[in-house]
C-alpha cells in the first residue's frame, strides 16, 4: 500500500513540476512602449517634479526621500489598488490617475521605475 | 509527529467518507497545492537537508513569535557554534494563530493554540526576557528595557504587529494576539455582542458570542432581522481572510441551529474588493451570494457606541474633479460621510500597525512597517538589518504561510552577506496562502504570489471550496508549524 501511495505521489509531483515550467508567470515578458526614463520625463515630472520634490498646490507628496524599496512598494500599491485583501489603498487619487496614464501609454516596469527615480533624485 | 502520521491522519478521515472521495483522489488533490505537496514530499516536518556554515558573528533576533523562533531554530541548525540571541518579553509569545478562527468557531479549544515561549527556544540560543526600547542601527546597537545596551553584527526584526483597538473611537487598548495584559481592550471587546478573533481571549469570547446570538435568534420575533456586522479596516492586516472566515463560521453555526433566517449578515470593508486576485474575488462574491450575505465596500469602522449598539463607519468615494492639465484628464476628489449602523453582533477586525518603538525608529518608515527589499528581506538602508513576518513592509505577506517561505530566504541571504558575498542568492516571490474557511468542513485554499495569479497551475480549479482542504487546515497545518517550522526544518 505504501509503495502504491508513493508511486502515485511521485508521478503527480513530477507532472506538476513539468506543468509549472510551461506556465510560470514570472517568465511572461511584458514589453512597454516607453522606457521608465521616458515616462518619468514626459509625465511623472509634471506633478512630482524633476527631483521628486512634490507640489503642495496639487497635493502631490514629496517622494524624493524614499528608498528604492519604498518607491517600488508605493508604485506596486498604486498600480494594484492596494495589496491586501479588502483593506483598500491610501493612494486613491493616484490610483485613478495611474489608470488614466496607463491608458495613455505611460506604463512601465515597477522595479525599473523605482530604481530610475531613486537614481534621478540622488544624482 | 512524522509526516506520514499527518498524512495518515488525513487519509483516515478520507477513508471514513468514501462517498466523498477515495484515497487516490485525496492524494491527487494534496499533490497539486504547493503547500500540501510539501506534506507529501516530506519537507513538512523535518527532513530537509541544511548545509552547515562556519560564519562568525553575533546575531540578535528581536521578537520571539513564530517568525523569530523559527528563524532562530534554522540558524542554529545552519551555523556551526552560532551566537544567537532572541529578545522577547512575552512568556506566551509563540502560538498557533491560524487556530484562532477555529477556536472562535467552536471547533478547537483555546488551550490547543497556546505555547510557552521557553519551550520553543532552540537549545543553545540565548533568550533575553525584555523589550527593545531603542534602535541605533548606525552604531549596531539596541537598548533593552531602557537600560541594557546590546551590540550586534546582524539584526533580525521579527516583532510582529499590534492590534490597535484604541484607534477606533469608543474602544481602547493596543495589544498583540497573545498579550495577557489585555484588560483595556476586553472592557468593550468580547462582551455585549462586540467581538474580535484577532487575540486569543477574544477568539474564545467570540464562540460565546456566537452562541448568544443563536439564543437571541431563537427568541427573536418580528419582521426585522437581527443584524450581524463584520468589518475589515483600512490598514494591512495579518491573515487577510480572517474577517471573512469568521463570517462564514457564524453563518454555518446559525444554519446548524436552524435560525439563519432570523439574522442578516453584512460585511463592511474599507477596500473595494473581496480579494486582490480577480479569480478569488469572483469566487468569494459567489460564495457570499449563495449564503445570502450582504456587503458594503468603502466603509471603514471609526467609532463604536457599545451602549447604544451603534457602529460608525467612514464611507468614502470619489467624484469627478476639475480638468487636470498635467494629467490631460479630469481629476478626482475624495468625498466621505459618516454612516451609523445598528448591530446586535459585530465582529471587529482592528486597524494594525508596527509597535511604535520599531515603526518610528530609524529602521521604521513613514508607513510604519520596516522597509525591506521585498525579494531579499534585507533592510533598504542598513545592510546588516533583516526583517520578516507581520512587521515587514512586504505586500500581502502577513501570514504564517508567508513566514514559512521568508525565513529560509532571509537566512540564506544573511549568511551569504556574512560570508562577504555581494549578490544575495535567495529571493522571496511573495508566496502566501489563505486557507479560507467557507464553512464547517469546507475550505478554499487560496495560494498566490506577487504575480497576482492563483499559484496552483494544475488543471484543478483553485477557487473551489473543498473538504480535502478543510482536512489539511484542521489536521496538517498545525503540526507543520509547531513541529516543522519551529524546529527550523519545514
Amino acid at each position: 500500500m505504501t509503495n502504491k501511495i508513493t508511486a502515485i505521489t511521485i508521478s503527480a509531483i513530477a507532472t506538476i513540476a513539468f506543468t509549472a515550467c510551461g506556465t510560470n508567470k514570472h517568465e511572461e515578458v511584458k514589453t512597454y512602449k516607453m522606457s521608465a526614463a521616458e515616462v518619468f520625463q514626459a509625465s511623472c515630472i509634471k506633478c512630482h517634479g524633476a527631483n521628486g520634490e512634490g507640489n503642495p498646490e496639487k497635493k502631490t507628496p514629496k517622494i524624493s526621500d524614499k528608498t528604492i524599496g519604498e518607491l517600488e512598494q508605493d508604485i506596486y500599491d498604486v498600480k494594484n489598488g492596494g495589496s491586501n485583501q479588502s483593506s483598500g489603498t491610501t493612494h486613491t487619487v493616484m490610483e485613478h490617475n495611474m489608470q488614466k496614464l496607463i491608458e495613455k501609454g505611460y506604463d512601465y516596469d515597477t522595479k525599473v521605475m523605482a530604481t530610475y527615480m531613486y537614481e534621478t533624485f540622488h544624482k | 509527529m512524522k509526516k506520514n502520521e499527518i498524512l495518515e491522519e488525513i487519509l483516515k478521515e478520507v477513508d471514513k467518507h468514501p462517498e466523498i472521495m477515495s484515497r487516490r483522489e485525496a492524494l491527487k488533490f494534496l499533490s497539486v497545492s504547493p503547500l500540501a505537496a510539501s506534506l507529501l514530499a516530506g519537507t513538512t516536518v523535518g527532513t530537509s537537508a541544511i548545509s552547515a556554515s562556519t560564519v562568525k558573528g553575533k546575531i540578535v533576533i528581536v521578537g520571539g513569535g513564530l517568525a523569530g523562533m523559527s528563524t532562530a531554530a534554522r540558524l542554529n541548525n545552519t551555523i556551526t557554534n552560532a551566537d544567537i540571541t532572541v529578545i522577547e518579553p512575552d512568556p506566551l509569545s509563540v502560538s498557533y494563530q491560524p487556530g484562532q478562527t477555529l477556536v472562535a468557531g467552536g471547533i478547537w479549544d483555546k488551550s490547543e493554540i497556546v505555547y510557552k515561549r521557553d519551550d520553543k527556544l532552540p537549545s543553545g540560543v540565548k533568550l533575553i526576557k525584555g523589550s527593545v526600547t531603542a534602535f541605533d542601527p548606525d552604531n549596531n546597537k539596541i537598548t533593552v528595557d531602557s537600560k541594557e545596551e546590546i551590540s550586534y553584527d546582524q539584526l533580525i526584526i521579527a516583532t510582529g504587529l499590534t492590534l490597535n483597538y484604541g484607534a477606533i473611537k469608543g474602544l481602547s487598548g493596543e495589544i498583540t494576539s497573545s498579550t495577557t495584559d489585555n484588560a483595556a481592550v476586553k472592557e468593550k471587546v468580547g462582551v455585549n455582542g462586540v467581538h474580535s478573533i484577532f487575540f486569543q481571549d477574544g477568539a474564545a469570547a467570540t464562540w460565546d458570542g456566537i452562541q448568544e446570538l443563536i439564543a437571541q435568534a431563537k427568541a427573536h420575533t418580528g419582521e426585522k432581522k437581527l443584524q450581524a456586522v463584520f468589518t475589515h479596516p483600512d490598514t494591512p492586516i495579518k491573515c487577510g481572510g480572517a474577517p471573512k472566515k469568521i463570517m462564514y463560521l457564524t453563518h454555518a453555526r446559525l444554519e446548524e441551529a436552524g435560525v439563519r433566517d432570523k439574522v442578516e449578515l453584512t460585511f463592511y470593508a474599507n477596500g473595494k474588493d473581496m480579494f486582490g486576485i480577480p479569480e478569488y474575488h469572483e469566487a468569494i462574491l459567489e460564495q457570499f451570494k449563495t449564503r445570502g450575505f450582504k456587503w458594503n465596500y468603502a466603509h471603514n469602522l471609526t467609532g463604536m457606541d457599545t451602549d447604544a449598539k451603534i457602529a460608525t463607519f467612514n464611507h468614502h468615494w470619489t467624484e469627478k474633479g476639475a480638468w487636470d492639465e498635467d494629467l490631460e484628464e479630469f481629476g478626482v476628489i475624495l468625498k466621505s460621510e459618516n454612516v451609523n449602523v445598528a448591530y446586535d453582533f459585530i465582529h471587529i477586525t482592528p486597524p494594525m500597525k508596527a509597535h511604535d518603538v520599531v515603526g518610528k525608529s530609524k529602521i521604521g518608515s513613514n508607513a510604519g512597517w520596516v522597509p525591506v527589499q521585498k525579494e531579499s528581506l534585507q533592510h533598504v538602508k542598513y545592510k546588516n538589518v533583516w526583517c520578516l513576518g507581520d512587521v515587514a513592509a512586504v505586500p500581502m505577506g502577513k501570514t504564517g504561510g508567508s513566514v514559512r517561505k521568508q525565513y529560509k530566504v532571509l537566512i540564506d541571504n544573511m549568511i551569504a552577506s556574512m560570508e562577504g558575498k555581494t549578490t544575495l542568492p535567495a529571493a522571496y516571490g511573495g508566496y502566501t496562502v489563505c486557507p479560507l474557511i467557507t464553512g464547517i468542513g469546507t475550505v478554499m485554499l487560496a495560494e498566490f504570489d506577487w504575480s497576482q495569479k492563483p499559484t496552483p497551475s494544475f488543471p484543478l480549479d483553485p477557487t473551489k471550496e473543498r473538504w480535502i482542504w478543510w482536512l489539511l487546515k484542521v489536521y496538517a497545518l498545525k503540526p507543520m508549524t509547531a513541529i516543522g517550522m519551529l524546529s527550523g526544518r519545514a
